[in-house]
């Protein structure tokens, strides 16, 4: 192929990709979403300015070169960035799919691809922190100037290259075998470990190394180019060989053990949807990754709290309390109805479904509260909270916790995608951003206050009364919100459509 | 068994989406007992029409009305005539991440139907499933798409609706479950004489089991035909015969 085909289907390609990132279904739908992203990229780079600047600065009193004290550990930005990049680029093998039957040659189009995984702006984002840190202790010096920040600079640049192309192998292999996602681990944790005890080996030697690309050292260029290419060609190979089997990848049906529940059948029609509520969680990727994730934080955060004085402090005490409680609701709940967005149509043409569904919904959330309960007898037990606080927050959870939650049913209308194999929520909004950060604050700050005016004990038991007062009139308040949902049905269920399978 | 009698009444009713009118039905009743086909080609609203009875979607104007012996429901504004009513319209109606035994179940004890009721229905559609539905402990989602098709008209059908909706019944079936499905439909307005609304692109199918057939064009319906009317088949090929422009594609080709 002559170099101006290939240049033209470079172009078509990189624009298809524009285009695909552009019209991402999470943003089209979604324009506060699109804001909040670019949002958390500008404060991700401020975030390394910061440190840029504060590092040089802390450096600077050394008995080395500030910028030889950083080189040192520039391994940890590699790990950074290899980990940064998880869960965000496909492997040219799964981009090759829908241009396989036209006329382009595979050998082209892996090229292509992968040239791009080089050629990439998400390369240089780390110059954030590069570009001020190398600028107050390299271009300003006397003895490096301003040729000596290019060639530190380039030299950066080419590592993170390096570090694409190494992070692309190992995702390719992942997706052949889960059990790939062990070789970062074990090559970092060795790395780091031998790292530790021969300073000369690893620290020294990438300060050296660093230093050769200030100096323009041609060896260190030659030598990290060398490992750009030979990386290059080891993914060409590896994308080539698997890019058949990526084709005709075909799921494995796995058969599922069915399972009556047939305790929850005294349950009735909620029984029923007590039962799709568990189903969900054992059955999609996504939900049992929240559900997991959820579980996992409530747990660590109790046994931090139960047996280390590391939250013993006034504020942090009741942040800790009302987290152990809150967090499993705050992680699923806002994603109220994204489940359920999957089969919207069939909930609405029975009557009252989404009631039904609501209320089961509510008594599950009550039901996990048992998990932080349990947890939290310890810290109970020591003394760090009175019976009263414990109690407070069991019932000022599901209480006056859960309906601000649950108000996010009439708001929800991004369908979760049920199978994907990485969490990607899909599903931020405006609503869910406030109504998080409403349902994290709002009830530290009560707790506070009760407990700061009437004390552990009649601040627990306000909590309580207020928590009780919540639980008793839930069929009142999930009503309202059925209502309110039922006011918003056609524009969810149109969004719902629209975003399944996106 | 005998179902109750109920007529849908469509007034003024009109859907937009941007600047295109998706349907747009001045007044149309389809009475008790009808076997109604909606045939029309992509884009004419059939499945518009289906979500608009269903309340899935908001008319810009006008609404529908169920009407049964006793009552009289405007679609969108109570949900009491969801309780006979049956329908399929994508795989948005299904619980992809339940098996299909689960399904029934589940749709069985929301409409209060006992375990036994739902496993004698079931043995009714054996013939329909062909074996490859009930009994595999996969989920829905891993099902192919005719199965998946199988699983959402059961399902329509498990709470005896007296008012039927499926669009696109036929889609994804193999030959002989085409004709089982023709005969299920059939025999299910015989014994229950319940109202069926189907849509399809199928035309001899459509044809064989309607009572009554409209012919629907950029969401108006251009033609009213009762199965009596002579000249209905004719009309209906011709019409889509006249759509084809032989010579141009003769030409393209």
């Amino acid at each position: 192929m002559d170099f101006k085909r290939f240049r033209l289907i470079f172009k078509l390609i990189s624009q298809n990709k524009k285009l695909s990132e552009k019209r991402h279904p999470m943003f089209e739908r979604n324009r506060f979403m699109k804001f909040f992203a670019y949002g958390m990229v500008a404060f991700m780079a401020c975030y390394l300015i910061f440190f840029g600047v504060l590092f040089a600065n802390a450096f600077a009193d050394g008995s080395k070169e500030a910028c030889d004290m950083l080189n040192q550990g520039i391994i940890i930005f590699l790990i950074l960035d290899f980990f940064f990049r998880f869960g965000m680029q496909e492997t040219p093998a799964q981009e090759v799919k829908p241009y396989k039957v036209m006329p382009i040659p595979t050998n082209t189009l892996m090229h292509i691809f992968l040239i791009k995984r080089g050629w990439n702006w998400y390369n240089v984002f780390f110059f954030f922190f590069f570009v001020p840190f190398g600028i107050m202790t390299i271009a300003t010096t006397p003895y490096f100037g301003v040729w000596g920040f290019v060639g530190y600079l380039l030299g950066i640049w080419l590592l993170f290259v390096f570090n694409a192309y190494w992070y692309l192998f190992w995702r390719t292999l992942i997706n052949h075998h889960i059990v790939y996602v062990l070789l970062p681990i074990l090559i970092y944790v060795a790395l780091i470990f031998f790292g530790m005890f021969t300073d000369e080996w690893l620290f020294e030697g990438s300060m050296k190394f660093m230093r050769g690309f200030i100096e323009w050292n041609p060896i260190c260029f030659l030598s990290v180019l060398a490992a750009i290419i030979i990386m290059y060609y080891v993914n060409l190979w590896l994308q080539k060989k698997l890019i058949y089997a990526e084709i005709a990848k075909v799921e494995k049906v796995k058969k599922v053990k069915s399972s009556e529940m047939s305790f929850l059948n005294r349950y009735g029609v909620i029984g029923e949807y007590l039962k799709l509520e568990i189903k969900s969680i054992a059955r999609n990727n996504v939900v049992r990754k929240i559900f997991i994730s959820g579980v996992i934080i409530t747990l660590l955060f109790c046994s931090v709290t139960a047996f280390t004085p590391a939250y013993d402090g006034g504020f942090m005490r009741i942040f800790i309390c009302i987290y152990c409680f809150a967090v499993y609701g705050i992680m699923t709940l806002t994603n109220i109805m994204g489940v359920e967005g999957n089969y919207i149509d069939g909930l609405m043409s029975r009557k009252e479904s989404v009631l039904s569904l609501l209320k089961a919904k509510f008594y599950f959330y009550c039901f996990m509260l048992l998990i932080p309960t349990l947890f939290m007898i310890a810290p109970v037990a020591t003394g760090k909270y009175t019976i009263y606080e414990l109690l407070g927050c069991l019932f000022f959870t599901p209480g006056c916790i859960f309906p601000f939650l649950f108000i996010l049913a009439i708001f929800n209308n991004t369908t979760m995608n049920l199978t994907q194999k990485i969490q990607q929520r899909t599903t931020n909004s405006k609503a869910q951003f406030f109504v998080s950060l409403g349902a994290m604050l709002i009830p530290m700050v009560v707790m506070y206050v009760l407990v700061m005016l009437l004390g552990s004990v009649w601040g627990g038991v306000v909590m309580m009364v207020l928590g009780l007062i919540g639980v008793v009139l839930h069929h009142v308040w999930l009503k309202t919100i059925y209502k309110q949902f039922m006011i918003r049905r056609y524009e969810n269920m149109s969004s719902f459509r629209a975003t399944r399978n996106a | 068994m005998k179902t109750c009698q109920v007529s849908v009444q469509l007034e003024t009713l009109k859907k937009v989406f941007g600047e295109n009118v998706a349907l747009d039905i001045d007044t149309f009743t389809i009475n008790s007992g009808d076997v109604l086909g909606l045939v029309g080609n992509n884009g004419a609203g059939k499945t518009t029409l289906f979500r608009l009875i269903l309340d899935l979607l908001k008319p810009n104007t006008g609404h529908v009305t169920i009407k049964t012996e006793d009552a009289e429901y405007i679609t969108s504004n109570c949900e009491d005539w969801k309780t006979f009513t049956g329908a399929h319209i994508d795989s948005g109606f299904l619980i992809d991440y339940l098996t299909p035994d689960e399904y029934f179940s589940f749709i069985g004890k929301v409409n209060n139907i006992s375990k036994e009721e739902i496993e004698e229905q079931l043995k009714r559609y054996e013939d329909f499933m062909s074996g490859e539905v009930c009994g595999q402990n996969k989920l829905i989602r891993n099902l192919s798409a005719g199965n998946q098709q199988k699983v959402g008209i059961i399902a329509a059908l498990l709470n005896h609706p007296s008012l039927l909706i499926l669009d696109e019944p036929f889609n994804f079936l193999d030959p002989s479950s085409q004709i089982a499905m023709k005969y299920l439909l059939e025999d299910y307005n015989k014994q229950t004489g319940a109202t069926i609304l189907v849509s399809s692109h199928n035309l001899t199918h459509t044809l064989d089991i309607c009572t009554r057939v409209a012919l629907l064009e950029h969401g108006h319906i251009i033609k009213d035909y009762n199965k009596d009317d002579s000249d209905m088949i004719a009309e209906i090929e011709q019409y889509f015969e006249g759509n084809v422009h032989h010579e141009t594609i003769a030409t393209e080709a």
